[in-house]
Protein backbone atom coordinates (compact mmCIF):
# COMPACT_ATOMS: atom_id res chain seq x y z
CA UNK A 1 0.00 0.00 0.00
CA UNK A 2 1.44 3.25 -0.94
CA UNK A 3 1.32 6.06 2.09
CA UNK A 4 1.09 9.56 0.49
CA UNK A 5 2.39 10.75 3.95
CA UNK A 6 5.64 9.04 3.12
CA UNK A 7 6.13 10.21 -0.86
CA UNK A 8 5.08 13.71 1.01
CA UNK A 9 7.81 13.63 2.55
CA UNK A 10 10.47 11.49 0.73
CA UNK A 11 13.90 12.39 -0.23
CA UNK A 12 13.52 14.20 -3.76
CA UNK A 13 12.32 17.07 -2.89
CA UNK A 14 14.18 19.98 -0.73
CA UNK A 15 12.42 20.37 2.68
CA UNK A 16 11.26 18.24 5.70
CA UNK A 17 11.04 17.41 8.98
CA UNK A 18 8.82 19.51 12.00
CA UNK A 19 10.34 22.80 11.42
CA UNK A 20 10.09 22.68 7.50
CA UNK A 21 6.70 21.86 8.13
CA UNK A 22 5.56 24.18 9.85
CA UNK A 23 7.09 27.19 7.75
CA UNK A 24 4.95 25.55 4.84
CA UNK A 25 2.27 25.73 6.60
CA UNK A 26 2.18 28.94 8.02
CA UNK A 27 3.27 30.12 4.25
CA UNK A 28 0.11 28.71 2.98
CA UNK A 29 -1.86 30.58 5.58
CA UNK A 30 -0.78 33.50 4.61
CA UNK A 31 -1.60 32.95 1.30
CA UNK A 32 -5.35 32.18 2.24
CA UNK A 33 -5.23 34.78 4.56
CA UNK A 34 -4.41 37.15 1.47
CA UNK A 35 -8.64 39.28 1.42
CA UNK A 36 -7.03 40.10 5.18
CA UNK A 37 -4.23 42.41 3.86
CA UNK A 38 -4.57 42.58 0.00
CA UNK A 39 -7.53 44.40 -2.26
CA UNK A 40 -9.38 42.48 -4.27
CA UNK A 41 -7.19 44.33 -7.41
CA UNK A 42 -3.57 42.75 -5.71
CA UNK A 43 -4.86 39.69 -4.81
CA UNK A 44 -5.73 39.22 -8.81
CA UNK A 45 -2.11 40.10 -9.80
CA UNK A 46 -0.64 37.79 -6.95
CA UNK A 47 -2.75 35.07 -9.29
CA UNK A 48 -0.36 36.16 -12.41
CA UNK A 49 2.41 35.31 -10.28
CA UNK A 50 0.90 31.92 -9.15
CA UNK A 51 -0.66 30.69 -12.56
CA UNK A 52 3.02 29.84 -14.18
CA UNK A 53 3.88 27.99 -11.40
CA UNK A 54 2.19 24.68 -12.75
CA UNK A 55 4.11 25.32 -16.38
CA UNK A 56 7.11 25.79 -14.55
CA UNK A 57 6.75 22.48 -12.77
CA UNK A 58 6.18 20.93 -15.22
CA UNK A 59 9.42 22.02 -16.62
CA UNK A 60 11.30 20.82 -13.81
CA UNK A 61 9.90 17.25 -13.72
CA UNK A 62 10.82 17.11 -17.40
CA UNK A 63 14.63 18.76 -17.60
CA UNK A 64 15.32 18.69 -13.90
CA UNK A 65 14.13 15.14 -13.13
CA UNK A 66 13.92 13.22 -16.43
CA UNK A 67 17.01 15.51 -18.37
CA UNK A 68 14.98 16.24 -21.42
CA UNK A 69 15.23 20.05 -21.69
CA UNK A 70 12.18 21.48 -23.78
CA UNK A 71 12.22 25.26 -25.09
CA UNK A 72 8.59 24.71 -26.19
CA UNK A 73 6.25 24.56 -23.26
CA UNK A 74 4.77 27.72 -24.04
CA UNK A 75 3.54 26.07 -27.36
CA UNK A 76 1.15 23.92 -24.87
CA UNK A 77 0.50 26.88 -23.01
CA UNK A 78 -0.64 28.90 -26.16
CA UNK A 79 -2.61 25.95 -27.29
CA UNK A 80 -4.78 25.42 -24.68
CA UNK A 81 -5.36 29.05 -23.46
CA UNK A 82 -6.25 29.40 -27.91
CA UNK A 83 -8.61 26.04 -27.59
CA UNK A 84 -10.05 27.31 -24.49
CA UNK A 85 -10.65 30.97 -25.86
CA UNK A 86 -11.98 29.13 -28.89
CA UNK A 87 -14.42 26.49 -27.11
CA UNK A 88 -15.69 29.00 -24.22
CA UNK A 89 -16.28 31.88 -26.58
CA UNK A 90 -18.49 29.75 -29.42
CA UNK A 91 -20.68 28.77 -26.02
CA UNK A 92 -20.64 31.87 -24.43
CA UNK A 93 -23.92 32.08 -22.54
CA UNK A 94 -23.75 28.88 -21.60
CA UNK A 95 -22.52 28.40 -17.57
CA UNK A 96 -20.82 24.90 -18.71
CA UNK A 97 -18.53 26.76 -21.63
CA UNK A 98 -15.46 27.41 -20.11
CA UNK A 99 -15.45 23.96 -18.15
CA UNK A 100 -15.95 22.67 -21.30
CA UNK A 101 -12.93 24.61 -23.06
CA UNK A 102 -10.99 23.81 -19.67
CA UNK A 103 -11.26 20.12 -20.49
CA UNK A 104 -10.78 20.86 -24.19
CA UNK A 105 -7.64 23.05 -23.79
CA UNK A 106 -5.97 20.20 -21.56
CA UNK A 107 -7.05 17.49 -23.93
CA UNK A 108 -5.97 18.85 -27.19
CA UNK A 109 -2.25 20.29 -25.91
CA UNK A 110 -2.19 16.05 -24.77
CA UNK A 111 -2.71 14.90 -28.02
CA UNK A 112 -0.55 17.53 -29.87
CA UNK A 113 2.17 16.70 -26.98
CA UNK A 114 1.41 12.85 -27.27
CA UNK A 115 2.07 12.44 -31.51
CA UNK A 116 4.72 15.20 -30.80
CA UNK A 117 6.53 13.20 -27.90
CA UNK A 118 5.25 9.79 -29.84
CA UNK A 119 8.10 10.41 -32.68
CA UNK A 120 10.70 12.34 -30.90
CA UNK A 121 11.16 9.16 -28.22
CA UNK A 122 10.08 6.60 -30.00
CA UNK A 123 12.69 7.17 -32.72
CA UNK A 124 15.02 7.70 -30.03
CA UNK A 125 16.37 11.21 -30.86
CA UNK A 126 19.00 12.33 -29.37
CA UNK A 127 18.70 14.61 -26.49
CA UNK A 128 20.65 17.47 -27.24
CA UNK A 129 18.33 18.04 -30.63
CA UNK A 130 15.10 18.23 -28.32
CA UNK A 131 15.53 21.90 -27.46
CA UNK A 132 15.96 22.74 -30.93
CA UNK A 133 12.69 20.69 -32.04
CA UNK A 134 10.61 21.47 -29.47
CA UNK A 135 11.47 25.16 -29.62
CA UNK A 136 10.55 25.33 -33.84
CA UNK A 137 7.24 23.49 -33.17
CA UNK A 138 6.11 26.64 -30.75
CA UNK A 139 7.71 29.09 -33.26
CA UNK A 140 5.85 27.52 -35.91
CA UNK A 141 3.04 27.89 -33.69
CA UNK A 142 3.65 31.35 -33.39
CA UNK A 143 4.26 31.99 -37.14
CA UNK A 144 0.47 30.24 -38.16
CA UNK A 145 -1.06 32.37 -35.17
CA UNK A 146 0.32 35.24 -36.13
CA UNK A 147 -1.06 35.35 -39.92
CA UNK A 148 -4.73 34.87 -38.94
CA UNK A 149 -5.58 38.44 -38.84
CA UNK A 150 -8.05 38.06 -41.65
CA UNK A 151 -11.79 37.81 -40.81
CA UNK A 152 -11.55 34.34 -42.72
CA UNK A 153 -9.30 33.23 -39.73
CA UNK A 154 -12.26 32.38 -36.98
CA UNK A 155 -13.67 29.42 -35.48
CA UNK A 156 -17.26 29.78 -35.34
CA UNK A 157 -17.85 32.88 -33.56
CA UNK A 158 -14.54 33.50 -32.23
CA UNK A 159 -11.58 35.13 -34.16
CA UNK A 160 -8.05 34.01 -33.83
CA UNK A 161 -7.01 38.00 -34.80
CA UNK A 162 -3.06 37.59 -36.18
CA UNK A 163 -0.59 39.51 -33.91
CA UNK A 164 -3.48 41.10 -31.85
CA UNK A 165 -4.43 38.17 -30.50
CA UNK A 166 -7.48 36.82 -29.12
CA UNK A 167 -9.67 38.86 -26.72
CA UNK A 168 -12.66 39.14 -24.87
CA UNK A 169 -12.20 35.62 -23.72
CA UNK A 170 -14.48 34.17 -21.05
CA UNK A 171 -13.52 34.29 -17.56
CA UNK A 172 -13.56 31.12 -15.97
CA UNK A 173 -16.92 29.88 -14.20
CA UNK A 174 -18.74 27.29 -12.58
CA UNK A 175 -22.21 26.84 -12.82
CA UNK A 176 -23.03 30.62 -12.07
CA UNK A 177 -19.94 31.46 -10.12
CA UNK A 178 -17.58 33.34 -11.57
CA UNK A 179 -13.62 33.24 -10.70
CA UNK A 180 -12.06 36.90 -10.20
CA UNK A 181 -10.50 38.84 -7.91
CA UNK A 182 -10.37 37.29 -4.64
CA UNK A 183 -11.89 33.55 -5.83
CA UNK A 184 -9.78 33.66 -8.85
CA UNK A 185 -6.16 33.97 -6.90
CA UNK A 186 -7.81 31.46 -4.61
CA UNK A 187 -8.45 29.16 -7.58
CA UNK A 188 -4.94 29.75 -9.02
CA UNK A 189 -3.46 29.56 -5.55
CA UNK A 190 -4.95 25.69 -4.85
CA UNK A 191 -4.13 24.67 -8.41
CA UNK A 192 -0.53 25.73 -7.82
CA UNK A 193 -0.32 23.94 -4.59
CA UNK A 194 -2.16 20.84 -5.59
CA UNK A 195 0.24 20.40 -8.67
CA UNK A 196 3.17 21.22 -6.69
CA UNK A 197 2.02 18.20 -4.21
CA UNK A 198 1.20 16.16 -6.67
CA UNK A 199 4.74 16.39 -8.29
CA UNK A 200 6.32 15.93 -5.22
CA UNK A 201 4.63 12.48 -4.66
CA UNK A 202 5.14 11.63 -8.18
CA UNK A 203 8.69 12.53 -8.06
CA UNK A 204 9.30 10.47 -4.38
CA UNK A 205 7.17 7.47 -5.86
CA UNK A 206 9.40 4.46 -8.00
CA UNK A 207 8.65 5.99 -11.03
CA UNK A 208 10.47 9.15 -10.05
CA UNK A 209 13.31 7.22 -8.93
CA UNK A 210 13.37 5.63 -12.66
CA UNK A 211 12.81 9.39 -14.09
CA UNK A 212 16.31 10.03 -11.75
CA UNK A 213 18.22 6.76 -13.44
CA UNK A 214 17.19 8.53 -16.60
CA UNK A 215 18.41 11.44 -16.44
CA UNK A 216 21.47 9.74 -15.25
CA UNK A 217 22.25 7.55 -17.62
CA UNK A 218 19.52 6.42 -20.06
CA UNK A 219 20.80 3.25 -21.89
CA UNK A 220 22.27 1.64 -18.23
CA UNK A 221 18.17 2.46 -17.19
CA UNK A 222 17.13 0.59 -20.02
CA UNK A 223 19.28 -2.48 -19.02
CA UNK A 224 17.43 -2.68 -15.83
CA UNK A 225 14.09 -3.70 -17.78
CA UNK A 226 12.59 -0.31 -18.51
CA UNK A 227 11.17 0.82 -21.81
CA UNK A 228 12.38 4.75 -21.52
CA UNK A 229 10.99 5.67 -24.17
CA UNK A 230 7.17 5.13 -22.94
CA UNK A 231 8.49 6.27 -19.70
CA UNK A 232 9.79 10.07 -21.45
CA UNK A 233 6.70 10.54 -23.42
CA UNK A 234 5.13 10.16 -20.42
CA UNK A 235 6.66 13.18 -18.33
CA UNK A 236 6.37 14.70 -21.69
CA UNK A 237 2.69 14.75 -21.54
CA UNK A 238 2.25 15.21 -18.15
CA UNK A 239 4.94 18.46 -18.45
CA UNK A 240 2.80 19.44 -21.46
CA UNK A 241 -0.49 19.05 -19.38
CA UNK A 242 0.48 21.57 -16.42
CA UNK A 243 1.76 23.77 -19.30
CA UNK A 244 -1.88 23.76 -20.83
CA UNK A 245 -3.33 24.65 -17.20
CA UNK A 246 -1.05 27.37 -16.81
CA UNK A 247 -2.29 28.81 -20.50
CA UNK A 248 -5.75 28.18 -19.35
CA UNK A 249 -5.31 30.43 -16.13
CA UNK A 250 -3.66 33.03 -18.04
CA UNK A 251 -6.12 33.47 -20.37
CA UNK A 252 -8.80 33.43 -17.65
CA UNK A 253 -7.03 35.63 -15.80
CA UNK A 254 -6.18 38.49 -18.65
CA UNK A 255 -9.49 37.56 -20.96
CA UNK A 256 -7.03 37.67 -23.95
CA UNK A 257 -3.79 35.91 -25.52
CA UNK A 258 -0.96 36.76 -27.95
CA UNK A 259 1.00 34.84 -30.76
CA UNK A 260 4.23 36.65 -28.67
CA UNK A 261 2.86 34.32 -25.46
CA UNK A 262 4.29 31.34 -27.67
CA UNK A 263 7.17 33.35 -29.01
CA UNK A 264 11.32 33.03 -28.61
CA UNK A 265 10.53 35.40 -25.77
CA UNK A 266 7.97 33.70 -23.75
CA UNK A 267 9.77 30.37 -24.71
CA UNK A 268 12.54 31.62 -22.78
CA UNK A 269 11.44 32.85 -19.83
CA UNK A 270 10.10 29.15 -18.27
CA UNK A 271 13.40 28.08 -19.10
CA UNK A 272 14.96 30.85 -16.70
CA UNK A 273 12.41 30.25 -13.76
CA UNK A 274 13.14 26.80 -13.44
CA UNK A 275 17.56 27.35 -14.17
CA UNK A 276 17.30 30.17 -11.65
CA UNK A 277 15.44 28.73 -8.80
CA UNK A 278 17.38 25.10 -9.29
CA UNK A 279 15.77 22.52 -12.14
CA UNK A 280 16.82 19.65 -9.39
CA UNK A 281 14.23 20.74 -7.18
CA UNK A 282 10.62 21.16 -7.34
CA UNK A 283 10.14 23.80 -4.30
CA UNK A 284 13.44 25.52 -5.63
CA UNK A 285 11.16 25.79 -8.99
CA UNK A 286 8.28 27.14 -7.58
CA UNK A 287 10.16 29.72 -5.08
CA UNK A 288 12.03 30.84 -8.39
CA UNK A 289 8.77 31.13 -10.53
CA UNK A 290 6.74 32.86 -7.96
CA UNK A 291 9.59 35.33 -7.19
CA UNK A 292 10.83 35.96 -10.46
CA UNK A 293 7.26 36.90 -11.90
CA UNK A 294 6.55 38.66 -9.00
CA UNK A 295 10.27 40.66 -10.04
CA UNK A 296 9.00 40.68 -14.14
CA UNK A 297 5.77 42.55 -13.00
CA UNK A 298 7.34 44.96 -10.48
CA UNK A 299 9.86 46.14 -13.01
CA UNK A 300 7.60 46.36 -16.36
CA UNK A 301 4.40 47.59 -14.43
CA UNK A 302 6.50 50.54 -13.32
CA UNK A 303 7.17 51.28 -16.67
CA UNK A 304 11.05 49.80 -16.78
CA UNK A 305 12.17 48.89 -20.51
CA UNK A 306 15.04 46.87 -19.37
CA UNK A 307 12.81 44.02 -16.93
CA UNK A 308 13.58 40.78 -19.59
CA UNK A 309 17.58 42.04 -19.85
CA UNK A 310 17.24 42.46 -15.74
CA UNK A 311 16.08 38.69 -15.42
CA UNK A 312 18.62 38.02 -18.35
CA UNK A 313 21.02 38.98 -16.66
CA UNK A 314 19.92 37.68 -13.77
CA UNK A 315 19.91 34.17 -14.88
CA UNK A 316 23.62 34.76 -16.67
CA UNK A 317 25.08 35.73 -13.25
CA UNK A 318 23.00 32.78 -11.73
CA UNK A 319 24.46 30.36 -13.99
CA UNK A 320 27.87 31.79 -13.81
CA UNK A 321 28.03 31.58 -9.52
CA UNK A 322 25.28 29.01 -8.61
CA UNK A 323 24.93 26.69 -11.31
CA UNK A 324 22.74 24.26 -9.50
CA UNK A 325 20.37 26.99 -9.01
CA UNK A 326 20.05 29.77 -6.53
CA UNK A 327 17.33 28.26 -3.96
CA UNK A 328 18.97 24.62 -4.06
CA UNK A 329 21.94 26.59 -3.65
CA UNK A 330 21.13 28.13 -0.45
CA UNK A 331 18.96 25.25 0.43
CA UNK A 332 22.35 23.38 0.93
CA UNK A 333 23.92 25.66 2.71
CA UNK A 334 21.34 26.18 5.53
CA UNK A 335 20.77 22.47 5.65
CA UNK A 336 24.97 21.92 5.57
CA UNK A 337 24.86 24.50 8.56
CA UNK A 338 21.70 23.13 10.39
CA UNK A 339 23.63 19.36 10.31
CA UNK A 340 26.71 20.85 12.04
CA UNK A 341 25.18 22.77 14.64
CA UNK A 342 23.17 19.32 15.46
CA UNK A 343 26.67 17.49 15.21
CA UNK A 344 28.55 20.40 17.69
CA UNK A 345 25.00 20.20 20.35
CA UNK A 346 25.73 16.29 19.75
CA UNK A 347 29.07 16.76 21.11
CA UNK A 348 28.63 19.50 23.47
CA UNK A 349 25.94 16.80 25.09
CA UNK A 350 28.71 13.84 25.29
CA UNK A 351 31.38 15.96 26.45
CA UNK A 352 29.31 17.45 29.36
CA UNK A 353 29.45 15.15 33.27
CA UNK A 354 26.46 13.43 33.75
CA UNK B 1 21.10 -25.80 -30.04
CA UNK B 2 22.09 -28.49 -27.12
CA UNK B 3 18.85 -29.33 -25.39
CA UNK B 4 19.89 -27.80 -22.05
CA UNK B 5 21.07 -24.24 -23.98
CA UNK B 6 19.66 -21.60 -22.10
CA UNK B 7 21.34 -18.89 -24.53
CA UNK B 8 22.00 -19.98 -28.12
CA UNK B 9 23.54 -17.56 -29.85
CA UNK B 10 23.85 -18.43 -34.31
CA UNK B 11 25.70 -17.78 -36.83
CA UNK B 12 25.47 -13.87 -35.53
CA UNK B 13 27.41 -11.28 -37.53
CA UNK B 14 28.02 -7.26 -37.30
CA UNK B 15 30.56 -4.73 -38.75
CA UNK B 16 30.67 -1.94 -38.27
CA UNK B 17 31.60 0.24 -41.89
CA UNK B 18 34.34 -2.57 -43.42
CA UNK B 19 35.27 -4.03 -39.55
CA UNK B 20 34.09 -7.05 -39.21
CA UNK B 21 33.31 -7.75 -35.08
CA UNK B 22 31.86 -10.87 -35.29
CA UNK B 23 31.71 -13.25 -37.80
CA UNK B 24 29.07 -16.06 -37.94
CA UNK B 25 29.39 -16.62 -34.52
CA UNK B 26 27.75 -19.73 -33.04
CA UNK B 27 28.02 -20.20 -29.20
CA UNK B 28 25.76 -22.07 -26.65
CA UNK B 29 25.31 -21.62 -22.70
CA UNK B 30 24.19 -24.35 -20.98
CA UNK B 31 22.06 -23.81 -18.37
CA UNK B 32 23.73 -23.58 -14.73
CA UNK B 33 26.98 -23.10 -16.92
CA UNK B 34 29.12 -20.48 -15.69
CA UNK B 35 31.63 -20.13 -18.85
CA UNK B 36 33.62 -16.97 -19.63
CA UNK B 37 34.42 -15.87 -23.04
CA UNK B 38 38.01 -14.50 -23.63
CA UNK B 39 40.39 -13.26 -26.44
CA UNK B 40 42.97 -10.10 -27.23
CA UNK B 41 41.54 -6.83 -27.72
CA UNK B 42 39.11 -6.56 -30.70
CA UNK B 43 38.88 -10.19 -31.03
CA UNK B 44 34.71 -8.90 -30.94
CA UNK B 45 33.97 -10.56 -26.83
CA UNK B 46 32.13 -6.81 -26.39
CA UNK B 47 30.39 -6.56 -29.91
CA UNK B 48 29.10 -10.35 -28.80
CA UNK B 49 28.13 -9.05 -25.49
CA UNK B 50 26.38 -5.73 -26.96
CA UNK B 51 24.46 -8.13 -29.62
CA UNK B 52 22.72 -10.29 -26.70
CA UNK B 53 21.35 -7.30 -24.51
CA UNK B 54 20.56 -5.20 -27.66
CA UNK B 55 22.62 -2.34 -27.51
CA UNK B 56 23.56 -3.01 -31.23
CA UNK B 57 21.15 -4.51 -34.18
CA UNK B 58 22.38 -7.16 -35.82
CA UNK B 59 23.43 -7.92 -39.78
CA UNK B 60 22.59 -11.46 -39.68
CA UNK B 61 22.04 -14.92 -37.51
CA UNK B 62 19.74 -15.62 -34.62
CA UNK B 63 20.05 -15.04 -31.14
CA UNK B 64 17.57 -17.39 -28.97
CA UNK B 65 17.23 -17.12 -25.04
CA UNK B 66 15.34 -19.54 -23.01
CA UNK B 67 13.91 -20.82 -26.06
CA UNK B 68 12.69 -17.31 -27.29
CA UNK B 69 13.72 -15.77 -30.20
CA UNK B 70 15.08 -12.43 -28.94
CA UNK B 71 16.72 -11.41 -32.05
CA UNK B 72 15.02 -8.58 -32.40
CA UNK B 73 13.39 -8.03 -29.05
CA UNK B 74 13.84 -4.17 -27.23
CA UNK B 75 16.86 -4.33 -24.61
CA UNK B 76 14.20 -3.74 -21.93
CA UNK B 77 12.08 -6.48 -23.12
CA UNK B 78 15.00 -8.68 -22.91
CA UNK B 79 16.30 -7.56 -18.95
CA UNK B 80 12.37 -8.52 -18.03
CA UNK B 81 12.53 -12.32 -19.47
CA UNK B 82 15.66 -12.63 -17.77
CA UNK B 83 19.29 -11.27 -18.67
CA UNK B 84 21.02 -9.22 -16.13
CA UNK B 85 23.98 -7.47 -17.31
CA UNK B 86 26.75 -5.35 -16.09
CA UNK B 87 29.24 -3.32 -18.83
CA UNK B 88 32.65 -3.26 -19.38
CA UNK B 89 32.68 0.72 -18.24
CA UNK B 90 30.85 0.96 -14.69
CA UNK B 91 27.68 2.95 -15.37
CA UNK B 92 26.34 2.93 -12.12
CA UNK B 93 24.58 5.90 -11.64
CA UNK B 94 27.14 8.06 -10.00
CA UNK B 95 25.38 11.09 -8.68
CA UNK B 96 23.00 9.03 -6.82
CA UNK B 97 23.32 7.54 -3.79
CA UNK B 98 23.80 3.76 -3.12
CA UNK B 99 20.58 3.86 -1.67
CA UNK B 100 18.88 4.83 -4.90
CA UNK B 101 20.86 2.75 -7.32
CA UNK B 102 19.95 -0.62 -5.26
CA UNK B 103 16.06 0.67 -5.68
CA UNK B 104 15.62 1.96 -9.07
CA UNK B 105 15.96 -2.19 -10.78
CA UNK B 106 13.81 -3.14 -8.30
CA UNK B 107 11.08 -1.05 -9.39
CA UNK B 108 10.95 -2.61 -12.56
CA UNK B 109 9.67 -5.67 -11.23
CA UNK B 110 6.04 -6.58 -11.20
CA UNK B 111 5.00 -8.77 -8.23
CA UNK B 112 7.90 -10.26 -5.64
CA UNK B 113 11.26 -12.17 -7.32
CA UNK B 114 11.04 -15.81 -6.62
CA UNK B 115 12.90 -17.45 -3.14
CA UNK B 116 15.96 -18.16 -5.15
CA UNK B 117 16.40 -14.74 -6.71
CA UNK B 118 15.88 -13.12 -3.53
CA UNK B 119 18.55 -15.32 -1.74
CA UNK B 120 20.90 -14.53 -4.48
CA UNK B 121 20.07 -11.09 -4.03
CA UNK B 122 20.69 -10.92 -0.48
CA UNK B 123 23.96 -12.82 -0.71
CA UNK B 124 25.47 -10.80 -3.25
CA UNK B 125 24.72 -7.62 -0.54
CA UNK B 126 26.19 -9.38 2.07
CA UNK B 127 29.20 -10.56 0.82
CA UNK B 128 29.94 -7.35 -2.07
CA UNK B 129 29.42 -5.56 2.03
CA UNK B 130 26.61 -3.33 0.38
CA UNK B 131 23.76 -1.32 2.81
CA UNK B 132 20.41 -0.77 1.25
CA UNK B 133 20.33 2.33 3.30
CA UNK B 134 23.46 3.42 2.17
CA UNK B 135 23.51 7.46 1.75
CA UNK B 136 26.69 7.63 -0.18
CA UNK B 137 26.88 9.04 -3.02
CA UNK B 138 27.54 6.01 -6.03
CA UNK B 139 30.80 7.93 -6.92
CA UNK B 140 32.59 8.50 -3.78
CA UNK B 141 32.39 4.91 -3.24
CA UNK B 142 35.66 2.63 -3.72
CA UNK B 143 35.56 1.69 -7.40
CA UNK B 144 36.08 -2.04 -7.16
CA UNK B 145 32.42 -1.46 -4.37
CA UNK B 146 30.83 0.53 -7.55
CA UNK B 147 31.58 -2.26 -9.71
CA UNK B 148 29.77 -5.00 -7.16
CA UNK B 149 27.42 -2.24 -6.92
CA UNK B 150 26.93 -2.88 -10.07
CA UNK B 151 26.42 -6.83 -9.57
CA UNK B 152 24.22 -6.70 -7.14
CA UNK B 153 22.15 -3.86 -9.16
CA UNK B 154 21.96 -6.84 -11.99
CA UNK B 155 21.00 -9.74 -9.48
CA UNK B 156 18.08 -6.84 -8.26
CA UNK B 157 15.70 -8.28 -11.17
CA UNK B 158 15.94 -11.91 -10.56
CA UNK B 159 18.19 -12.72 -13.87
CA UNK B 160 17.93 -16.15 -14.99
CA UNK B 161 21.21 -15.17 -16.86
CA UNK B 162 23.52 -13.11 -16.01
CA UNK B 163 26.15 -11.06 -18.06
CA UNK B 164 28.98 -9.73 -16.52
CA UNK B 165 31.59 -7.71 -19.09
CA UNK B 166 34.67 -7.68 -17.50
CA UNK B 167 33.86 -7.18 -13.94
CA UNK B 168 37.11 -7.46 -12.42
CA UNK B 169 38.45 -4.59 -14.16
CA UNK B 170 40.63 -2.24 -12.32
CA UNK B 171 39.99 -4.21 -8.99
CA UNK B 172 43.01 -5.40 -6.34
CA UNK B 173 43.75 -9.07 -6.31
CA UNK B 174 41.82 -9.67 -2.82
CA UNK B 175 38.90 -7.61 -4.46
CA UNK B 176 38.70 -9.73 -7.81
CA UNK B 177 39.25 -13.17 -5.35
CA UNK B 178 36.02 -12.14 -3.58
CA UNK B 179 34.42 -11.43 -6.97
CA UNK B 180 35.25 -14.98 -7.98
CA UNK B 181 34.01 -16.40 -5.15
CA UNK B 182 30.69 -14.75 -4.61
CA UNK B 183 30.18 -15.79 -8.46
CA UNK B 184 31.20 -19.53 -8.32
CA UNK B 185 28.44 -19.29 -5.02
CA UNK B 186 25.46 -17.85 -7.48
CA UNK B 187 26.18 -20.31 -9.59
CA UNK B 188 26.35 -23.00 -7.64
CA UNK B 189 22.54 -22.20 -6.63
CA UNK B 190 21.74 -22.32 -10.19
CA UNK B 191 22.15 -19.41 -12.02
CA UNK B 192 23.98 -19.18 -14.84
CA UNK B 193 26.48 -16.74 -15.53
CA UNK B 194 27.97 -15.68 -19.01
CA UNK B 195 31.91 -13.77 -18.38
CA UNK B 196 34.06 -11.74 -21.05
CA UNK B 197 37.01 -11.32 -19.12
CA UNK B 198 40.72 -10.45 -19.74
CA UNK B 199 42.13 -11.72 -16.09
CA UNK B 200 43.37 -14.95 -16.81
CA UNK B 201 43.93 -15.84 -13.07
CA UNK B 202 40.18 -14.99 -12.36
CA UNK B 203 38.96 -17.20 -15.59
CA UNK B 204 41.19 -20.22 -14.63
CA UNK B 205 39.41 -19.55 -10.82
CA UNK B 206 35.61 -19.34 -11.66
CA UNK B 207 35.33 -20.78 -15.57
CA UNK B 208 33.34 -24.32 -16.20
CA UNK B 209 33.72 -23.30 -19.48
CA UNK B 210 36.13 -21.02 -21.96
CA UNK B 211 35.67 -20.09 -24.91
CA UNK B 212 38.46 -18.02 -26.87
CA UNK B 213 37.46 -15.48 -29.51
CA UNK B 214 39.82 -13.75 -32.06
CA UNK B 215 39.28 -11.90 -34.69
CA UNK B 216 35.54 -11.69 -34.86
CA UNK B 217 35.23 -15.46 -34.31
CA UNK B 218 35.04 -18.37 -32.36
CA UNK B 219 38.48 -20.20 -31.94
CA UNK B 220 38.80 -22.52 -29.49
CA UNK B 221 36.58 -23.97 -26.41
CA UNK B 222 36.30 -26.14 -23.93
CA UNK B 223 37.40 -26.36 -20.31
CA UNK B 224 40.04 -24.29 -19.18
CA UNK B 225 42.77 -26.49 -19.20
CA UNK B 226 41.91 -28.04 -22.71
CA UNK B 227 41.74 -24.40 -24.04
CA UNK B 228 45.51 -23.08 -22.11
CA UNK B 229 47.22 -26.29 -22.91
CA UNK B 230 46.52 -25.18 -27.01
CA UNK B 231 49.58 -23.91 -28.29
CA UNK B 232 47.58 -21.91 -30.82
CA UNK B 233 45.76 -19.76 -27.82
CA UNK B 234 49.18 -18.99 -26.17
CA UNK B 235 50.18 -17.59 -29.51
CA UNK B 236 47.26 -15.45 -29.81
CA UNK B 237 47.65 -14.02 -26.34
CA UNK B 238 51.48 -13.44 -27.02
CA UNK B 239 50.05 -11.44 -30.49
CA UNK B 240 51.93 -14.40 -32.27
CA UNK B 241 48.94 -14.64 -34.70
Amino acid sequence: MINPFSLLSGPEDLGRGLIFGLGAAIVIALFLAVPLYLSDFAAYNVSYYLLNIPMALGLCLLWGYCGVLSFGQVAYFGIAGYAYGIIAGNLSGHSWGPILGSLGGLAIAAIVAAVFGYFVFFARVQMWILPILTLVLTLLLETFLGQTAGYQWRVGSVQLGGYNGMTGIPAFQIDDFVFSGYSFFYLAFGLALFCYFACRMLVNSRHGKVMLAIREDAVRTEMLGYDIRMRQLLVFVLAALLAALSGLLYVQWGNYITPSQVGLLSAALPVIWVAVGGREKLLAVVIGTYALNWLNYQLSSSGNQYALVIIGALLVVVMLFFPRGLVVTLAGMVGRASARSEASTDRGHRSSPA
Amino acid sequence: MTEAAILSIDRVRKHFGGVVATDNVSLDVAAGDLQCIIGPNGAGKSTLFALVCGMHELDGGRIVFKGKDITWMLPSHRVREGLGLTFQTNRVFGNLSVQQNLEIPLAAIRGERGVEAENRYRVALKRFDLDLKDQTQAANIPHHKRQWLEIAMALAGGPDLLLLDEPTAGMAPEETGNTAAVLRDLNRTGLTILVVEHDMAFVRGVARRVTVMHQGRVFADGTIDEVTARRDVHDIYLGRR
